[in-house]
């Protein structure tokens, strides 16, 4: 019997947290491995992101359009936009790349490969994440099992069209332990992807779900033999699996500038790309990184992610996906940015607000785990229709023409207009 | 598996095993190599250095060479190292002893574009000097001294070999004229820029660059000051020049390029663990060394000289594999 009741209070919240202690920070512990987490994902709605929020607004007067029209003697449509981009130094056939999974087993298991084939075949440039090694090995030695980051290459490799695409092979703090980037850059079998300048390596600092903190996976009492000793394991929901948390990293400004100038020095042939969580002083940090000489900065909104997060941390830590953008700036570098990306507007708005591509997630995952052998193929042939439409519907004919005032943001959102210049009443940005 | 091919303009080429071993060129390039050896015992030990046996395998190793992969060892379920240099165990080893060296083996998993260098080894010996309480100017004036007591010791005792080799003798005299010429990393990157060579300034002189430095040199000399970011984390940042490393390389004349690494040392604990995260490092895995460090260690500067290297250069060898009887080039399967 219950001695106390508590109306409009979140009773049952309490009472969970009560009943199992540290698990009831986490999402329940029998959706690990099966569920694909990020902003949301527990309390079904996504924090305001100024991207939801706004608008892509065509102008009736288009001299992009009249260029087109003078260029091919006939007036321009939407299959006409030519989407082909340059992604931190790797071609791409659409402003698109796909990006690291998580190291959940959703991310692990046969849906990981079929991902990495599609988007060979597609020819978009693909990250690999920074756990792939860590948990599923590198697979040189050791027979390529099914986790490893060999068979990921492999399959993806083996389907990449010539010239297009490329690989970015994510470091965290802790693998450098593992010394992922020394391996795979002195591994025949990423040699051909390093002759034709299709490897890059991703410096990851943060990550969009759990800003702040460092990667979590929920591993078996085998597992965790394995990795006592390298990484904290915590028992949080007391089923028998732990919870393994690795550190994401201390980083000042000149720690930030010189991992970057190493990797250059260390690595002159692989593109440099650095993964930004949606800190507050993501602006300085990505210009301190395109300073340094990285060829592209990734951006993870808040609303990002497919791994395993407290769920604190999923939908009241970090800017969203927009704010992040508008922090940045449009500044013609190379910019990338992912966090619920599936559909086209969201994509054309991240565009025009100065990305360069931008990168799918959990919808890679969630095609390809609806069709192996094409889901994701056929996912993109809709997102590439979608994209030609709405970039010629405003006047542009290549996802670098787009501009922010191709955007419009209601005057009352955070009672601030975020993009100045179109909202000249507005007070300034602080 | 992907079979690894060098060049076919091929000093790159090693020949069979038993070629290689029963070669004249092969006896001569160790019998000058030996001359070497001595030498630098002969000196260093007249000067009150102590040799010391190197270690092969730890925790941890040197991580500051550049995308070379380290080689992991299953140690009783731990990851193990082989020793990529012993430039941590030299500077804990000052606790014992001020003035140390090694004839230390090294193994570094190059990466495979340096199977074509003619001057990568993934398997190679370093003459491995430490000097507690030494500057800069001091660890150098060492190295020139080894160098050159190496060289004469070399044209005293192998001059046979040297002729049978086709050596040029007065390129080796050339060396004890006097002390080597200095020049900065920002001056070597201007001389770059200025032969048409896209020197990053941010970097280590690239294999290309420091073959046209050298080709263009008469005698050896030291580059000084490479930026931080192009070195490890031991490598001492300058207090009056933040971002500049208190190091130096010395680099071979003719083309032969560089022998030596060396740098005045990190030591105090908190500048270290800084310095671990700027490259990139996990202070956590360098547990035995960051304790010695938090009590205390000297201060240093020191050196690892190539020992393949400097006979390659004093033999006038097409290639370092020809001063190794058993080569291992990157990404090539051999004995």
């Amino acid at each position: 019997m219950r001695a106390l009741r508590a109306d409009g209070f979140p009773e049952a919240e309490v009472r969970s947290r009560a009943r199992t202690g540290a698990a009831a920070a986490f999402p329940p512990g029998a959706d690990y491995g099966t569920t694909l987490f990020g902003g949301a994902a527990t309390s079904g709605c996504p924090a305001a992101d100024p991207l939801d929020l706004a608008r892509l607004v065509p102008p009736v007067f288009m001299p992009r359009r009249l260029e087109k029209l003078i260029d091919l003697g006939r007036e321009p449509l939407y299959h006409d936009v030519d989407l082909g981009t340059d992604v931190g130094g790797l071609r791409s056939p659409l402003p698109v790349y796909v990006s690291a999974f998580g190291s959940t087993m959703a991310a692990s298991a046969d849906v990981g490969e079929s991902v990495s084939r599609q988007a060979g075949r597609l020819g978009l440039p693909m990250v690999i994440g920074e756990n792939v090694v860590a948990l599923g090995g590198y697979g040189r030695t050791d027979d390529a099992p099914e986790r490893s980051m060999l068979r990921r290459l492999r399959a993806y490799a083996e389907a990449l069209p010539d010239g297009l695409g490329g690989v970015a092979v994510q470091q965290s703090t802790e693998d450098a332990d593992a010394e992922v980037w020394n391996l795979v850059y002195s591994d025949p079998s990423a040699l051909p992807l390093l002759d034709s300048g299709r490897l890059a390596f991703e410096l990851k600092v943060g990550q969009g779900a759990k800003p702040g903190i460092g990667g979590m996976t929920m591993v078996d009492r085998d597992s965790a033999v394995l990795l006592r000793g390298r990484y904290p394991l915590e028992a949080v929901h007391g089923t028998g699996e732990l919870l393994r948390s690795s550190s994401p990293g201390t980083y000042t400004e000149e720690i930030l500038r010189q991992q970057i100038r190493l990797m250059r020095n260390n690595f002159p042939r692989a593109r440099v790309w650095v993964k930004l969580p949606p800190a507050r002083d993501v602006a300085a940090a990505a210009a301190i990184a395109w300073q340094a000489g990285a060829d592209a900065v990734t951006v993870d909104g808040a609303e990002g992610g497919t791994g395993w997060a407290p769920s604190a941390f999923l939908d009241h830590v970090g800017l969203p996906l927009g704010e992040c953008l508008l922090r940045i700036g449009h500044r013609g570098d190379g910019l990338l940015a992912s966090g619920r990306m599936w559909e086209g507007t969201r994509c054309v708005k991240a565009l025009a607000l100065g990305c360069r591509a931008v990168g799918l997630g959990r919808a890679a995952l969630l095609a390809a785990d609806e069709d192996r052998a094409a889901g994701l193929e056929r996912f993109v042939r809709c997102l590439e229709l979608e994209l030609k439409l709405l970039t010629s519907a405003l006047g542009r004919y290549t996802p670098a023409d787009l501009t922010p005032e191709d955007v419009w943001f209601p005057r009352a959102f955070d009672g601030r207009s975020p993009v100045a210049h179109l909202d000249h009443d507005a007070a300034p940005r602080p | 598996m992907t079979t690894i091919q060098l060049a076919s303009d091929a000093t790159a080429a090693p020949p069979g095993l038993r070629t290689h071993l029963s070669a004249p060129r092969t006896r001569c390039a160790v019998a000058i190599q030996q001359a070497i050896l001595q030498a630098a015992r002969e000196l260093l030990v007249g000067e009150g250095f102590t040799e010391l046996l190197a270690p092969v395998i730890g925790p941890v190793t040197d991580p500051g060479a550049r995308g070379s992969k380290q080689v992991d060892i299953d140690y009783y379920g731990h990851r193990y190292k082989l020793m990529t240099s012993a430039i941590l165990y030299k500077q804990a080893s000052l606790l014992s002893f001020g003035r140390i060296f090694y004839i230390a083996p090294n193994v570094r998993l190059e990466p495979l574009e340096t199977a074509n260098t003619d001057r990568h080894l993934t398997e190679f010996h370093q003459i491995d000097v430490e000097i507690a309480d030494a500057s800069r100017d001091e660890a150098m004036a060492v190295m020139q001294a080894v160098v050159t007591h190496a060289v004469r010791r070399v044209l005293d005792h192998t001059a046979d070999h040297l002729d049978q080799l086709g050596r040029d003798r007065s390129a080796l005299t050339e060396l004890l004229d006097g002390p080597f010429e200095r020049i900065s990393h920002s001056a070597a990157v201007r001389r770059l820029h200025d032969l048409g060579h896209p020197q990053d300034p941010a970097a280590e002189i690239d294999w290309a660059g420091e073959r046209l430095l050298s080709a263009g040199a008469r005698r050896p000399f030291f580059i000084t000051d490479y930026p931080k970011g192009s070195r490890g984390f031991y490598d001492r940042e300058s207090t009056t020049e933040p971002g500049s490393l208190r190091n130096f390389d010395l680099i071979a004349a003719e083309g032969y390029g560089e022998l030596s690494s060396g740098s005045e040392r990190e030591f105090e604990y908190r500048r270290l663990v800084a310095r671990m995260r700027e490259t990139g490092e996990n202070p956590a895995k360098y547990g035995w060394y960051l304790d010695l460090v938090r009590d205390g260690i000297p201060a240093s500067s020191g050196f690892g000289i190539g020992v393949q290297r400097l006979t390659r250069y004093f033999a006038g060898l097409d290639a370092v594999w020809q001063a190794s009887m058993f080569p291992k080039l990157p990404g090539v399967v051999s004995a």
